[in-house]
């Protein structure tokens, strides 16, 4: 090539090069921050927030009107509350249902009467819940009518029938009546009454009103209207889904006849005012005119920039890790980060030698570098390293020790990193001189075959390998780690190479019990269990039977000692507290529920 | 030729039935996940698997589950319901495939015509500045990969997060109307896309027409005096872009099984988008659709290609 030509080409690229790089280094000139009050890497205050306050914004006297457009990067999994199970389902349903309870946004930790007018009555066998329902709530069109008693009935026994497929029954099979199996068509549940219209009563087969009574906070109890649905439910599955009413103060826009033409599946999803919703019946202050749901918006780093840089958007999930990093030490004021209420943590399998000596166990949380694993995850701006399992700002967080944790050495704040030293301790006093595992036998831990699971599991593989442990790595696709393997008993599973339980409602119960409760692991090996470290601690057991029947602050106690107690068994490495990291347009004073860890647009308005 | 048609027609129809017949033992003899257990939620009790294994289908052989697929299939063009929505997976495929067309043929177009004209550029002026240019811009558009290059495209000329607000954004496709607006929401979409492509053809139809200009039968053209421009775009291109159109129509064959890379970086609500979320969600009956879209997509386009064959190599007949 003649110089002259070299220089030019050179030149060029030169020049391209120039043009990306300021391109991608982004709009510096949109990072001055006003107001932005703390960073994402400490640990939260006691509201658990970081960027811009939640409470604050929830208290401030918002603009009526406006219509705000949020960027999804996925669909609601359902609009009907029958249905419904996710985040991106439940975001749009608190708007446009009242359940019976809910949660205001300055508090996630607890619930309000929503649709109920009161708390509810629990009686002191723990047997009976009463809850009493408000009046003047209104369905909207073209149901119009005032909400019964019957109608929140109704919905809990569509819940359980095999047309509308509710995908939580467990937390609700001690009532009497509930069936054990979906049901042909829907079908009475003799366990729940309603002697007149704002009266419902629930009577259970054992002592479980406290867990139930708080997860009447669930889309469940939403009211549905049985003279408008059957028709809907009688299909499988049902149409309700697509001729939903509303009782909230928004509803996805429909047409005379009651057809969801607001709802695009994948596409968009176009919420409106409901005419019928009162404002005096609701603590909701409801400020915006309409939103508009974009249920497609594909590309999380483009959709991200577009909230920041544009105008009254909203984004709905974490943003990528990049873009938690900038808004985290650059546009300071336009995030919100709420705990996502969960922990997520690798299960060893405590039957399996020599996982069953404890300080084995002790000594391989000991080892293991949290941080490294928190990196594989997204870092500090995205999670909180745990001291032990129920998580910030959740019921029983404080009594089982807050940040600091219960005390123990093998998992504290000072070992996020780990600490070789303190593993070969643990070791020694396992029975291993050398402070390391010393036999050949290999270990199978299962992962997903994607990021960030598979990056998390490599990094728990090689935790394990710096105590001497052979560890071979399966890698699986998503769908099969749980149901497939981890979850089989059958499968001997040493290492799970990630799992992650969240909160459905605010209860410490609901948080401990399935995951490490030696009573709830099926006797048939190869059925799904939850509990995978088979974990059997009678003393852990016997607390938790305990601990159920309790009510207010001595449950709360009890539960934080229960949570000390499975920590100090160490059958499991918890190893990040996820945040949400929330980002909106600069006109927007967005608010976000910390139940459902999403933006609440009943609370949410332009500036 | 009529004949041959038609012959290749009954051909496609039993190809797709095999590959119907492969992805159904893929998805359903060897899942990766059990749909019924992915749909049960939390803590599910045996019954409540059993009944929504009953409810899919999925308790019954695996034969009478093909055959049933086939009947609605063939009868009533019906690929099922996705296992996440319960929305027609017809309706959400069909939703979304003018929009991937649309994409695909404009981006085809550009990509076609831009390699065709920078290949026989190339060609002619063989070790010329203008053919060191040009390919080393083609290597460069061949090495970005087509995410990057459209981030960048986008944080330099979209006109929301761009730079320079020139080319409407990501998502805009998606509010335009009509066709002129829509087209104009693709442009940006259609260069990226287009670029990798462009550049391929490009490298490709020169080295071909490099070859075909040193036959004897275009030193015979140039010796009966034929003018230059003529001998190389009737005799030269005419026999050098062959083997560029059958890379063409199986690259529109597979694009439009979905290009998932751009529908997502541009915010386009395409097949691919669907493919890409419906192996995301293990949502089976959706993969298996997008999948004999896919099929249907490159056996139609080959069979095209073949066809165009007979009208640019004379010495092929049917």
């Amino acid at each position: 090539m003649r110089r002259s030509h070299l220089r030019f080409l050179v030149v060029s690229m030169l020049g391209v090069l120039a043009l990306v790089v300021a391109a991608c280094g982004g709009s510096d000139n949109d990072s001055s921050s006003s107001g932005g009050s703390s960073t994402s890497s400490s640990k939260s205050s006691s509201g658990g927030s970081a960027g811009t306050d939640n409470t604050k914004a929830a208290n401030v006297q918002g603009k009526k009107g406006g219509t705000i457009t949020m960027l999804a990067g996925s669909d609601v999994d359902f609009l009907d509350p029958g249905r419904s199970y996710f985040t991106q389902g439940y975001m749009v349903i608190y708007p446009t249902q009242r359940t019976l309870y809910s949660f205001k946004p300055q508090d996630s930790a607890k619930p309000v009467p929503d649709l109920a007018e009161s708390d509810p009555e629990i009686s002191a066998d723990k047997k009976t819940i009463t809850v009493k329902l408000r009046s003047g709530v209104k369905f909207s069109p073209p149901v119009n009518r005032e909400v019964t008693s019957k109608d929140v009935k109704y919905s809990f026994e569509r819940f359980f029938s095999e047309n509308v497929g509710g995908q939580y029954g467990a937390y609700f099979s001690s009532i009497v009546g509930a069936p054990s199996s979906p049901t042909k068509g829907v079908k009475p549940i003799s366990g729940i009454e309603t002697p007149d219209d704002h009266t419902i009563v629930f009577h259970l087969k054992d002592a479980s009103a406290v867990p139930v009574a708080a997860a009447l906070v669930m889309p469940i109890t939403a009211p549905v209207p049985e003279d408008y649905a059957k028709k809907f439910d009688a299909k499988n599955p049902s149409t309700y889904n697509t001729h939903l009413v509303a009782t909230g103060p928004y509803m996805v826009k429909n047409d005379a006849k009651g057809n969801a033409i607001g709802y695009k599946a994948g596409k968009s999803i176009a919420l409106v005012r409901n005419p019928n919703w009162d404002p005096k019946t609701d603590y909701r202050p409801a400020y915006l005119d309409a939103v508009n749901i974009r249920t497609n918006s594909s590309d999380a780093n483009v959709a991200s920039k577009q909230v920041l840089d544009g105008q009254s958007m909203l984004f709905d999930a974490n943003p990528p890790a990049n873009i938690i990093k900038e808004v985290a030490t650059q546009i300071k004021d336009q995030y919100v980060q709420i705990p996502s209420g969960g922990y997520r943590y690798f299960p060893i399998n405590t039957t399996i030698k020599p996982f069953d000596n404890i300080n084995v166990r002790r000594a391989v949380l000991a080892a293991f570098d949290r941080n490294a694993a928190r990196l594989a995850r997204g870092g500090k701006f995205t999670a909180d390293i745990p001291t032990h399992f129920l998580p910030p700002d959740f019921p029983g967080f404080d009594e089982a020790g807050g940040y600091d944790g219960p005390g123990y050495d093998f998992l504290s704040t000072k070992n996020e990193s780990g600490d070789m030293a303190l593993a070969a301790e643990y070791m020694k006093k396992a029975g291993y001189p050398s402070g390391k595992f010393t036999g050949n036998q290999e270990f199978l831990m299962v992962s997903a075959n994607v990021d960030p699971n598979k990056a998390q599991a490599e990094v728990a593989k090689a935790q394990f390998e710096k105590l001497g442990f052979h560890i071979r790595l399966r890698l699986v696709p998503q769908d099969s780690v749980y149901n497939d393997w981890c979850q089989v008993r059958s499968k001997k599973v040493a290492v799970c190479g990630g799992a992650g339980w969240f909160k459905d409602f605010a209860d410490p119960q609901s948080m401990l019990e399935p995951v490490f409760a030696g009573y709830t692991i099926p006797k048939n090996p190869d059925a799904l269990n939850n509990n995978m470290a088979q974990l059997r601690d009678p003393k852990v057991d016997a607390a938790m039977k305990k601990a159920a029947l309790l009510d207010g602050d001595e449950r709360l106690k009890a539960w934080g000692e229960i949570d000390k107690m499975i920590t100090g068994d160490a059958p499991a490495i918890p190893f990040v507290w996820d945040k949400t990291t929330l980002i909106r347009s600069k006109n927007v004073n967005g608010v976000a529920n910390g139940y459902y860890t999403a933006w609440d647009f009943a609370w949410t308005s332009l500036k | 030729m009529a004949a041959y048609i038609l012959r290749r027609l009954l051909w496609t129809v039993l190809l797709l039935l095999v590959i119907t017949a492969v992805t159904f033992v893929i998805f359903y003899v060897l899942p990766s996940g059990d749909p019924a257990k992915l749909r049960a939620g939390r803590s599910p009790s045996p019954e409540t698997i059993a009944a929504i294994r009953h409810s899919l289908g999925l308790d019954k052989s695996l034969p009478v589950q093909y055959w049933e697929y086939i009947k609605k299939l063939v009868l009533h063009f019906d690929f099922g319901n996705s296992y996440v929505n319960d929305q027609p997976v017809k309706t959400l495929m069909f939703d979304r495939l003018p929009n991937t067309m649309f994409l695909v043929f404009g981006a085809a177009i550009i990509w076609f015509v831009a390699g065709v004209f920078i290949g026989i550029v190339s060609a002619v002026a063989r070790g010329s500045f203008w053919d060191r240019f040009l390919m080393g811009g083609a290597l460069v558009a061949i090495s970005a990969p087509v995410y990057w290059l459209g981030l960048v495209a986008l944080y330099l000329f979209a006109n929301d997060i761009g730079v320079w607000h020139v080319f409407p954004g990501a998502g805009a496709y998606q509010d335009a109307h009509g066709f002129f607006h829509k087209a104009w929401t693709l442009v940006m979409p259609w260069l990226v896309l287009s670029a990798a492509f462009a550049a391929i053809y490009a490298r490709l139809l020169r080295s071909n027409l490099l070859e075909t200009m040193s036959e004897d039968y275009i030193r015979t053209a140039r010796a009966k005096g034929l003018r230059e421009k003529r001998v190389i775009l009737r005799h030269g291109v005419r026999s050098a872009i062959t083997p560029v159109i059958t890379v063409l129509g199986l690259d529109i064959g597979i694009l439009m099984g979905g290009a998932i890379l751009t529908e997502t970086v541009f915010n386009i609500d395409g097949i691919g988008r669907l493919s890409y979320d419906a192996i995301q969600r293990g949502d089976v009956s959706t993969i298996q659709g997008t999948t004999l879209v896919l099929a249907l997509a490159v056996a139609i386009m080959s069979l095209v290609v073949d066809v165009l064959y007979a009208f640019l190599d004379p010495r092929v007949r049917y």
